[in-house]
């Protein structure tokens, strides 16, 4: 199933357009109607009334069989009272006037006099044009005429010099049907052919696509998901009473944010989307997706963000930490509990929209105050404006108030064990770590707890006098901008380099890893994590990058 | 949270919607690929059939205008061209007047009338595979079935016992083949019937219905891009940190 939600998804990003193609031109069809299409609207049947024998041919049809000896057949027809030889030989046809036993040729004013003979609208000649062929009629390339008229729907009528035949009607409907005859056969030669590569892969493509749907419904219905008395969901049920449970793909089962812990003997098995989006431990520990099980009195469930709330912050106290960061404390009215490692989501207003930013707590748990690192973005250059949000709180004045919600995040320590507990940080990422150390200096046995911090150079060190102070922590800072010559007799380069020099020497199954800083350094970390072999299982990262 | 909220509404939307519009959008585009895979040339059936007209025939005294107006005074149009009958290359005017086709012998002038074996035979030399079983010969002058148009009456129907069932009507006044058809046709036109969804004459495309579903299924994708994006723009890992 999860192959089919997947195929299903994947193959509409492909198709949309044009599905959205077919249905835009099947309507115009539905709409229009065969004759409203046709450029038929005032063409009237060629039918001959005449009778032969008042044409009076002078050339018999034995001259023209001894002259065309290989003919097939030979028709005599009347056009406009004049007789019409067709002569049908192996391959072609050819037309003989039939008093002169000449070629047969139209001028002007017969043709114009022929498509008048077959038009029955309003309109008068406009003007006559001799053309070979032409455009609108698929397969007629031979020399002839367009007669065009002065009516509402700017008919025109193409005439055959050779044969005096009324080829095609054609007018404004026409043109915009034949768009729409482009866009539903996706031939866009003017051809009108339904049989090429391009429509067999979008007919594949479509048939791939309505039958996974059709299996997805299926299961739909096998699930009881349109039976109005059904069981709701947990991720349903919590929506409706407004609990806070985050959920993007709205119970497909494959976002993975709609996390519930459940406790109790009987829990339900993990399905596909489970085994598939979360881990082993996750799964052991009960965690299960809400959108996945129906409301049931078997099990108790536990929200991860049960603490979530929103909340009108204020701003008690504001320092400048470096030159870059700033340090903001926040009261909350209620006492908001979180976990160290969680963020809050700030509604920022800007203009007449609200932006949403998301910082890290920078203490371990206080049910007294939030305290927040922001790295005050500047304008890259002239012209280009600063960082809205860090620029909005920055300029904050104490007693002001911001909206947020929260706390959120999984970015927490992991159970007891005897690891090493190692955090790679960079800039503003120092947030959510700190809060994690100070948790973890706090407890009554800290574990051995290695801290590498990055920043461009000694003044954005920020918080160092702290971290140095802790007996249970090795700290170790790294400068990206800074060379010994500026007297720094610490460690310099890439943050992960030092971290890497450092774990090479450890034992990789006993350590727990937590990461947070900038994107690039963020992703050069995780790389180079993985590239040693520590075990996903074992680092925790927080995407630092929106 | 509220926009986190919107997304399950879509999709119940879309569950909802796609059980009425999603079903049809099925049959859309089965009855649309089986249009589009065959080929239509193979639909009209062009391979079972082939050209069997003839050079005219040197040597034969062929009765002159003035004659054959004289016998058939209201001729609108004649074609001179040539016919099997009793395994004889003829030499025959096909001639249209206001009461229809009629066959004549291009020397004598007399009226040529086609019996059951002149269009078996007629139909086995239009029949292009090899081997040529007639299973049935049926003279249809009202009823016609829903495969042939009600103008083409009276015809004839010859039935071949073939890969395809093929049926070729030929035209009772002349012994011209009119139209082929075979169970690939068939197919093509209940595949027909189901894309523009008239059941029963299979040629009205602008009933209310038609319409109905194309605007449905047109809400239904929407509420399926919508679903799209937000399953593009998710992320796995809840965005945190600070700036």
């Amino acid at each position: 199933m999860r192959f089919m939600q997947w195929l299903h998804r994947w193959v509409s990003l492909i198709l949309v357009v044009q599905v959205v193609l077919w249905l835009i031109s099947g309507f115009f069809f539905a709409l229009t109607g065969h004759q409203g299409m046709s450029g038929h609207q005032y063409m009237v049947p060629q039918k001959t009334f005449t009778e032969l024998r008042k044409v009076a041919a002078k050339v018999d049809f034995e001259e023209i069989k001894q002259w065309f000896p290989n003919a097939h057949s030979v028709e005599l027809v009347s056009v406009a009272g004049v007789g019409q030889y067709q002569v049908t030989l192996p391959d072609d046809v050819i037309y003989i006037d039939a008093n002169t036993g000449d070629y047969w040729s139209t001028d002007e004013a017969l043709a114009t006099r022929l498509a008048l003979l077959s038009y029955s609208g309003p309109g008068s000649v406009e003007s006559v044009e001799r053309v070979t062929g032409s455009n609108e009629v698929n397969g007629w390339t031979d020399p002839g005429f367009r007669i065009n008229m002065a009516d509402d729907l700017n008919t025109r009528i193409y005439v055959d010099m050779a044969s005096a035949q009324v080829v095609e009607h054609r007018n404004t409907p026409w043109t915009i049907a034949d768009w729409a005859f482009r866009l539903h056969f996706m031939d866009y030669s003017g051809g009108r052919s339904f049989n090429h590569l391009l429509i067999w892969s979008a007919g594949l493509l479509a048939l791939w696509f309505s039958l996974s749907g059709l299996i997805l419904l299926g299961r739909n219905l096998i699930n009881g998901d349109f039976n109005p008395g059904r069981k709701k969901t947990w991720l349903e049920q919590f929506q409706q009473q407004g609990h806070p449970v985050a959920s993007s793909c709205g119970g497909g089962g494959t976002c993975g944010l709609c996390k519930v812990t459940l406790k109790g003997d009987n829990l339900p098995e993990p399905n596909d989307s489970e085994t598939a989006l979360l881990n082993r431990d996750e799964l052991n520990a009960g965690v299960r997706l809400s959108c996945q099980h129906k409301v049931s009195t078997a099990y108790s469930v536990e929200l991860a963000d049960k603490a979530v709330s929103d909340t009108r912050l204020t701003l008690v106290n504001k320092r400048q930490l470096t030159p870059s960061i700033v340090e903001l404390t926040f009261t909350s009215p209620g006492n908001l509990t979180y976990h160290a490692g969680q963020f809050m989501q700030f509604r920022i207003p800007h203009l007449n929209e609200v932006l949403i930013r998301h910082y890290s707590m920078a203490t371990r748990p206080d049910l007294n105050k939030l305290v927040f690192n922001v790295r005050q973005m500047t304008s890259p250059q002239e012209g280009v404006p600063p960082g809205v949000g860090s620029n909005y709180l920055c300029h904050l004045e104490v007693g002001a108030n911001v909206d947020a919600t929260g706390p959120f995040g999984d970015f927490q320590l992991t159970e007891q064990n005897n690891n090493t507990q190692v955090f790679i940080g960079g800039g503003a990422g120092i947030a959510p770590l700190r809060s994690l150390i100070q948790a973890e200096q706090a407890k009554q046995q800290p574990r051995h707890s290695v801290f590498f911090y990055g920043a461009r150079n000694e003044d954005e060190l920020c918080y160092r006098d702290e971290f140095e102070a802790y007996d249970g922590v090795a700290y170790t800072p790294v400068l990206s901008e800074t060379t010994k010559a500026d007297g720094w007799s610490g460690k310099t380069g890439f943050i992960h380099e030092a971290a890497l020099a450092w774990l090479a020497n450890e034992n990789l199954n006993a350590v727990d890893v937590y990461v947070c800083g900038p994107p690039p350094m963020l992703k050069a970390t995780l790389k180079a994590l993985t590239d040693i072999g520590i075990n996903r299982s074992r680092i925790r990262f927080d995407d630092f990058g929106i | 949270m509220a926009q986190k909220k919107r997304s399950s509404r879509w999709r119940v939307w879309h569950r909802w919607l796609s059980l009425i519009f999603g079903v049809q959008m099925v049959v859309w585009a089965l009855s649309g690929a089986y249009m589009v895979f065959f080929d239509l040339d193979y639909i009209h059936g062009d391979h079972l059939v082939q050209d069997i007209s003839q050079p005219l025939p040197e040597h034969t005294h062929i009765a002159s205008l003035d004659e054959l107006f004289a016998t058939y005074p209201e001729t609108r149009s004649v074609s001179l061209e040539t016919r099997w009958l009793d395994n004889t290359l003829q030499t025959v005017y096909k001639l249209e007047t206001a009461k229809g086709s009629l066959l004549v012998n291009a020397e004598s002038l007399r009226l040529i009338e086609l019996n059951e074996q002149h269009i078996k035979a007629l139909a086995n030399r239009y029949y292009a595979p090899e081997q040529a079983n007639i299973e049935s010969v049926v003279y249809m002058t009202d009823n016609p079935p829903t495969e042939i148009s009600e103008k083409l009456l009276p015809v004839w129907q010859v039935n071949y016992d073939d890969f395809g069932n093929t049926s070729l009507y030929l035209s009772e006044t002349t012994g011209d083949l009119l139209v082929k058809r075979h169970n690939f046709w068939r197919g093509f036109d209940i595949a027909w019937m189901l894309h523009i969804m008239d059941y029963e004459e299979r040629v009205d495309i602008e009933t209310w219905w038609l319409k109905g579903f194309i605007i449905g299924t047109f809400i239904l994708m929407v509420t399926g891009i919508v679903l799209l994006v937000y399953a593009i723009s998710f992320k796995r890992t809840p965005a945190g940190g600070s700036q």
